[in-house]
């Protein structure tokens, strides 16, 4: 994250195992001038962050190998990934789920099916505040 | 204790009866070994400390009489057999307990040979069954609802992946779509907006069923939540034409309820009221309060539609019911909104009551309990029976650098809380639980029985504290603003009664919070469904 994708378009790894879903997202990122990887299982999210350094993470909770609070403690536990800001987009129960997922250090927290003009305003919202706290 | 010897606990005031008892006994294998006391307070206490296999149990005791005395051992030890003693001339009372869970009754004087020892197995038997049968009945009921659980969770992931589609195409992310078109995904989003509610309302009910729904209580001022309620519905009205007036009485002080919650009964009514509601009705949502009951406030919904036949009154709150004659059958959803509105009424210590005529309307009508700032200020502002000299408002302002906020704010607001508790003097400030706000911003008072010098010590130092707080930091450049307003000082002690703090410390909160949104965080998943329009 150096000078060179600073306020251009910024990078989302879009994890989620909906082959669907993901396809979802990507065309509303795009419409929203985003660039999006994307990565489908626990263990690719971490593999896609490394090589990616995405600018923010959409992280569903119900993944393979790894389910999601395991990417979220890794990405935690990892000095070169503990900085991208992560919004978790899940079917599960916010009740049991939000307050974990936020302890684990995740941003945000919506559950699906989700209103995407609250998503995106929370996407720019944790970009602009990543954004300057890196100035800082 | 022998090995295998049954242990008995005998309640019999009447020494001849027990020893009667005992001598019955005294050949049973295997052997028993009783343990009498003559009082329902030695019983208890025995069962405190030991539980037997079998109660023996006379009604009539130098300390309880009748039911009372099966009703108080039931309580104490409800998993253990209780046979009861009955003389000849009070078996009716013995037949009540039986009703009331006992497993048998005797009567003394007319024991046969054998007939205690028998009546004792066939109770400790019918005991265990019936121990087992519960159980097997909660296992299933916790299988039904993890199973419940499960298929709403399961819902979600298609209705998700039908929602983003529908938008996509809606949005013209993948071409213009012409006005027929337009039309055409506008009720596919409606259906999916409905299906999506209908989930909700069946993981909803499941933990209400299960007694697992959360309330987080809160200062909260009813006449928002209606506003706010109004606001989403509005829309659904008109297309309907069917008219929408409120009438909120502005003297009411704060509620203690979950705002969302309270959104949540809101909204289900409105709904509700808006589809049994024909064109040119009208709908009018009441807040006031109660002249005979100054603790709680009414708030009511009232439509001019068809209106509930009486014996249906009573059903409509019951899980699935279903109206077989709704002119509106076509959707006719789950069936679960009124008793989800019910059950959320029910945890905030309201009730919820409907009156109605047919073809005259209904008018749906819960209370809420009244947020007792009085009580809660009367042990603080008052000193040996005498109020305290002067007061202050402190009001602790915290604003998240980002909206929404992002990560943990919620906990980092709470852990403010406590920090705060922290900074007062405990026999004489009074931290308010916090306001519903707008999760946003969030205000926290205190009522501080000092003067304005004392305040700016106790502000100073709950600046100092709050800088301390990592996480605030962490959540970004949040502000903490501390201010105070002190009570407006007369030529006259204005202020004698510690009612007249409470009113001085609403009004002036309510002042103060009048400027900003205090209002629920999210709309509930119904009102996403009734409110949408695109």
């Amino acid at each position: 994250m150096k000078e060179n994708k600073k306020m251009k378009t910024a990078k989302i790894l879009i994890v989620d195992d909906d082959p669907d879903l993901r396809q979802a997202l990507r065309l509303r990122l795009r419409a929203n001038h985003y660039e999006t990887v994307s990565a489908t299982d626990g263990y690719s999210a971490i593999a896609q962050a490394y090589k990616e350094q995405p600018n923010l993470i959409i992280l569903d909770l119900g993944l393979p190998a790894g389910d999601g609070f395991v990417v979220l403690r890794r990405l935690q536990d990892d000095d070169k990934l503990s900085e991208i800001p992560v919004v978790v987009l899940t079917a599960r129960d916010p009740q049991t789920a939000e307050q974990r997922a936020l302890h684990a250090g995740a941003a945000a927290f919506f559950q699906k099916p989700v209103d995407n003009a609250e998503l995106l305003e929370v996407i720019q919202a944790t970009l602009t505040q990543t954004q300057s706290n890196l100035a800082s | 204790m022998k090995e295998g010897s049954r242990r008995v606990l005998l309640i019999e005031d009447n020494q001849g009866d027990a020893d009667l008892v005992r001598l019955r006994l005294i050949d049973s294998k295997p052997s028993v070994e009783v343990n009498c006391v003559h009082r329902l307070s030695e019983g208890l206490a025995s069962l405190s400390e030991k539980t037997p296999e079998l109660i023996l149990l006379d009604l009539n005791l130098p300390d309880s009489h009748g039911s009372e005395t099966f009703r108080r051992v039931l309580e104490k030890a409800p998993d253990v057999p209780v046979v009861i003693l009955s003389g000849q001339d009070d078996e009716a009372l013995a037949v009540k307990a039986l009703h009331q869970g006992a497993q048998d009754y005797l009567i003394k004087g007319a024991l046969g040979n054998g007939e205690l020892d028998r009546a004792m197995r066939y109770a400790i038997e019918r005991q265990a069954l019936l121990r087992s049968l519960e159980m097997s009945r909660q296992q299933q009921m916790e299988f039904k609802n993890q199973f419940l659980s499960h298929v709403s969770h399961e819902l979600r992931t298609p209705l998700t992946c039908i929602h983003q589609y529908a938008n996509i195409l809606m949005d013209g992310l993948a071409g213009d779509l012409n006005q027929e078109q337009r039309g055409h995904m506008s009720t596919i989003l409606k259906s999916v907006n409905q299906l999506g509610a209908m989930v909700h309302d069946l993981l909803e009910a499941t933990r209400a069923e299960s007694g697992k729904i959360r309330i987080d209580r809160r200062c909260l001022s009813i006449g928002d939540v209606v506003q706010l309620a109004a606001a989403m519905m509005r829309g659904l009205a008109r297309d309907k034409h069917v008219g929408f007036e409120l009438g909120v009485d502005d003297k009411i002080p704060f509620v203690d309820g979950d705002p969302d919650r309270v959104l949540e009964v809101l909204i289900n009514l409105i709904d509700n009221a808006i589809k049994f509601t024909p064109a040119d009705g009208a709908i009018t949502v009441q807040a006031r309060l109660i002249p005979t009951d100054p603790d709680f406030i009414c708030v009511s919904v009232s439509d001019t539609g068809c209106g509930i036949k009486p014996e249906a009154r009573n059903l409509i709150f019951e899980r699935l019911y279903q109206d077989p004659d709704a002119i509106d059958n076509s959707r006719k959803g789950l069936g679960l909104g009124l008793f989800i509105a019910r059950e959320l009424v029910r945890l905030h210590g309201g009730r919820i009551w409907v009156v109605s005529e047919p073809g005259q309307g209904s008018t749906f009508s819960f209370t809420l309990p009244l947020y007792s700032l009085h009580k809660l200020l009367l042990p603080v502002v008052t000193y040996n029976n005498l109020l305290r000299d002067a007061f202050v408002l402190v009001r602790v302002q915290l604003k998240p650098h980002n909206r929404p906020p992002l990560g943990n704010w919620k906990e980092i607001c709470s852990r403010s809380l406590e920090l705060l508790q922290r900074c007062v003097y405990l026999d004489k400030d009074l931290v308010l639980p916090p306001m519903a706000t707008s999760g946003a911003e969030q205000s926290f008072f205190v009522v501080a029985s000092t003067d304005m010098a004392h305040a700016e010590i106790m502000m100073t130092r709950i600046r100092e504290q709050m800088a301390k707080l990592e996480d605030l930091k962490a959540a970004g450049e949040s502000q903490v603003s501390v201010s105070a307003i002190p009570q407006p000082e007369k030529g006259q002690p204005l202020h004698r009664q510690v009612r007249e703090i409470a009113d001085w410390t609403t009004e002036t909160i309510q002042a103060a919070l009048g400027a900003t949104e205090h209002l629920p965080r999210k709309p509930p998943a119904r009102a996403a469904s009734a409110g949408f329009e695109k």
